[in-house]
């Protein structure tokens, strides 16, 4: 009776292969990934990797004071271990500009609000240091900041501004030397800006940690993807535009995010020494889609942007930031310019297209105001 | 919580599972009832007292509407249908009420502030409690049932509680009628071949949910945030076709998922869609899309108006109503009433003029079809009636702000889409369907949907480490 019982049950069971395999599989599954299983192990990758040179002087700095010592290549160069075989020798007066044209000054006044990244404070600290005529410097404006409890980012306390430098208006074939790499935001500037003349390397969801690695990323002018190291080798490029940071938003943290920039652009200058780096700020999200609660929002964009800007040294690495042109006085991207409220639509790139033409760096002549 | 979830494709519903096996049978509603509660709760932890309080108040009214006091009566029948009439117009009171306070009091409010001039009423931004729309339907297709005694065996408390939250169909269809579960919520087995069955169904449905309408989602992102107003006709084209891919494959999707966790928990939850995309005409479409919704409208709406059978300019007024209505359903805003009166006008006429005539040639009737189809859901998809306008002119070959989004894009959406579109493309026709029910128990379609499975399952987790693949920048 029982035996019967029992055969009958194993036959249902026979009768019902896939359930067993999803249950099995589900169980099987739910061991080995803690993405869908109960956590038994918490891996703390972020922790362990976050160990690094430029984490130690970041976080010596935080500890220590507001005014911050240049990020440099050199400074690097001497204590980071692991780049060092591609380094290139930088040149010594890039070395002496360094020490007084690279220094980040911070202002004194304290933005209370948050959410204040407007234009009118920017202007008005420009104004007062105009006599001053600090050419390569890269001003942050600080403000009081959020306690955020994430893995991913924290409040950086204040605003990166575009670096201070006598911009000139670039003519007709400025761009044709350039090259620009960055996620889908450069992309939107190659399909609506129309800067004809320049190469552009991107592609939906490239990262900084992408950038140069094997997979290789997307040359616009063919469609086919190419391995960015060996055309950055090949090729001879007089400005080099990079704009990389959303995708990184959930990713590691700020401080691997900017140790691996510093080491992108190292690699880069190694390979160009010639080029002018511009880092450009990444565009803030609408307020419909910054989310406090997860990492997708403009605190962590400014926190990303904020470790970018402090690779400007004025000289040959500038630090561009188009954030004003779109966003509205709380720091959002104006929602009548977006869909997705992370991207513009195709007809503001004109606006984008405008501040890159203001913002020549003339290699020649860097020291003489030519407007 | 979301069946595309891994909290609870692998928390909730192995959870579920084996206590509702485990239990003897006469606790299932109970157990079902409560692991729904939980289901709804959350994610929407205030407004689950929502829920229980609308179910409490139905199913007071629907026991009012039979209440007979014990005393003798004078003019018994005649009180007694007062009563029925009055606890019938209390619920619906209370359930539209409830419905339009957080579905459309802002956007009523709005406007009447807009005709007014100034702020006469405050408006609310209450957030819309989930499903709403759904069980309301559901409770108002009880009510109505049990007035115009449809139900055989009214339901107990436990029993309506259950079939109002059931999370098989709790909020997002179908809606389900009470003569199509009581048979089931009375007394149920579950056998094997039912949990073998409905996974099966379950992991086609989340395969069609997460591996076709999510993926070409990005494609309909993608071009609306190039921007409506300069679109190359083609990609304005091509958008509305990944949009109505999008809609279709999401809400069927789904509704298969229900069906698949309906016969797991031993109901038979009926189905929504019968391959809409292959009508000849739109009225065809309307029987086939949504089907548990157009039957609701028309047994609920447009027969008790009068259906067709008052002369044809009152059938034309139902009609109407029934789609204005229809379009108001699916959201608060113009551009859905624009939707539903879209409808309204091309079935009236095809009622009057060439629906005869265009189901009768088949070719003509699908080229008509799918050509009106991608039409309608951009209708639907863009709120801004700007935007809305200056796609159309885009579909239309009208550019007044230049073409941006041209050839060049669109030989790049074409190249990373091709394949997705292709898989969409089969996946409208019956074929698949039929290919399912023909060779669902030989072991190449479960390894098959094992891999579905599992895919979608790589694909929920991906996307939620990175809540944005599907807007990846």
């Amino acid at each position: 009776m029982s035996r019967q019982k029992i055969k009958n049950w194993l036959e249902n069971v026979y009768n019902c292969p896939y359930l067993i395999l999803v249950v099995v599989s589900s169980v099987v599954a739910m061991l080995c990934f803690d993405e869908i299983g109960i956590r038994l192990f918490d891996h703390n990758i972020s922790a362990e990797r976050t160990v690094s040179v430029v984490g130690d002087i970041v976080r010596a700095e935080e500890n220590q004071t507001l005014a911050e010592p240049p990020v440099t290549l050199e400074e690097v160069q001497n204590t980071e271990e692991t780049e060092t075989e591609n380094q290139e020798p930088v040149s010594e007066n890039l070395q002496e500009t360094n020490e007084n044209a690279g220094e980040r000054k911070e202002e004194t006044d304290i933005i209370q609000n948050t959410e204040e990244l407007n234009t009118d404070a920017q202007e008005a600290q420009t104004l007062q240091i105009q006599e001053e005529a600090q050419k390569g410097v890269t001003r942050f404006l600080p403000y009081e900041p959020l306690e955020i409890e994430s893995r991913y980012y924290s409040d950086a306390g204040k605003i990166a501004l575009t670096t201070e430098y006598p911009y000139t208006l670039a003519n007709d074939s400025y761009f044709n030397d350039a090259a620009f790499l960055g996620d889908s935001r450069t992309l939107g500037i190659y399909d609506y800006v129309g800067l004809d003349g320049a190469d552009f390397f991107c592609d939906n969801g490239m990262t900084i940690f992408k950038l140069l690695k094997d997979d290789g990323v997307t040359e616009q002018s063919t469609g086919q993807k190419v391995d960015l190291k060996q055309v950055l080798q090949e090729r001879h490029y007089g400005k080099i535009y990079m704009m990389l940071g959303m995708n990184e938003l959930g990713y590691g943290n700020t401080t691997m995010y900017m140790q691996e920039y510093l080491s992108v652009v190292q690699q880069i200058r190694a390979w160009q020494p010639d080029a002018i780096i511009f880092i450009m700020a990444n565009l803030h999200v609408s307020r419909e889609k910054n989310n406090m609660e997860t990492e997708f929002n403009n605190i962590n964009i400014n926190d990303k942007n904020v470790a970018c800007a402090r690779l400007a040294n004025g000289v040959d690495i500038f630090y561009l930031d188009s954030n004003p042109m779109f966003t509205d006085s709380e720091g959002f991207l104006q929602a009548e310019m977006t869909f997705d409220g992370v991207h513009l639509y195709a007809k503001h790139y004109d606006k984008w297209r405008q501040f890159l033409v203001e913002h020549a760096v003339e290699k020649e002549s860097p020291g003489e105001v030519t407007e | 919580m979301l069946f595309s979830s891994v909290g609870f494709l692998f928390r909730f519903l192995p959870i579920f599972m084996i206590v509702y096996l485990i239990v003897p049978a006469k606790y299932r509603n109970v157990i079902l009832l409560a692991g729904s509660l939980v289901f709804y709760g959350v994610g929407e932890p205030y407004f689950v007292l929502l829920l229980v309080l609308s179910v409490l108040v139905n199913f007071a009214l629907s026991r009012y509407m039979f209440w007979e006091p014990k005393s003798p009566q004078n003019n018994r029948k005649k009180k007694a249908a007062k009563r029925r009439k009055r606890a019938l117009f209390l619920a619906l009171i209370f359930d539209f009420g409830a419905l339009f306070v957080f579905k459309y009091w802002d956007f009523a409010v709005e406007n009447v502030n807009g005709l007014a001039g100034n702020r006469i009423l405050p408006v609310l931004s209450l957030a819309l409690p989930l499903g709403i729309s759904f069980y309301t339907f559901q409770m108002v297709s009880y009510l109505l049932d049990c007035y115009w005694g449809k139900v055989s065996k009214r339901a107990g408390l436990i029993e309506f509680a259950t079939y109002i939250c059931m999370f098989p169909q709790l909020i997002a269809g179908p809606i389900v009628r009470y003569g199509e579960v009581s048979e089931r919520m009375a007394e149920r087995r579950i056998r094997i071949r039912d949990l073998e069955n409905g996974l099966k169904l379950f992991a086609a449905g989340l395969g069609l949910k997460v591996l076709l309408a999510n993926q070409i989602g990005t494609l309909w992102n993608t071009i609306m945030t190039a921007g409506p107003g300069n679109l190359h006709v083609i990609v304005a084209w091509l958008g509305a076709l990944a949009y109505s891919f999008q809609i279709y494959f999401d809400f069927w999707g789904y509704s298969v998922m229900a069906m698949g966790l309906g016969k797991m928990l031993g109901f038979r939850i009926p189905r929504n869609f019968d391959d809409p995309y292959t009508s000849r005409s739109i009225a065809e479409f309307w029987r086939r899309w949504h089907i548990t919704l157009g039957s609701w409208f028309r047994e609920y709406v447009y027969i008790p108006l009068g259906g067709n059978r008052k002369g044809s300019a009152r059938t034309v007024f139902n009609l109407f109503v029934v789609w204005a209505l229809t379009g108001l359903w699916h959201g608060a805003d113009w551009n859905f009433l624009l939707w539903g009166l879209g409808f309204f006008l091309v079935i009236s006429l095809e009622k009057k003029t060439y629906g005869k005539w265009i189901e009768q040639s088949s070719v003509l009737g699908h080229i008509y079809t799918l050509l009106l189809i991608p039409v309608t859901w951009i209708i639907f998809a863009i709120t801004d009636i700007r935007q809305l306008g200056a796609y159309l002119a885009n579909m239309a070959g009208i550019h007044t702000g230049g073409v941006l989004v041209g050839t060049g894009q669109l030989v790049r959406y074409l190249k990373d889409y091709s394949f997705l579109l292709i898989a969409c493309v089969i996946f409208i026709t019956p074929f698949p369907k039929k290919w399912y029910h023909k060779w669902k128990d030989r072991w190449f379609m479960i390894l098959f949907l094992l891999l579905i499975f599992w895919w979608s399952v790589y694909e929920i987790v991906v996307g939620s480490n990175n809540p944005f693949l599907y807007f990846r920048f």
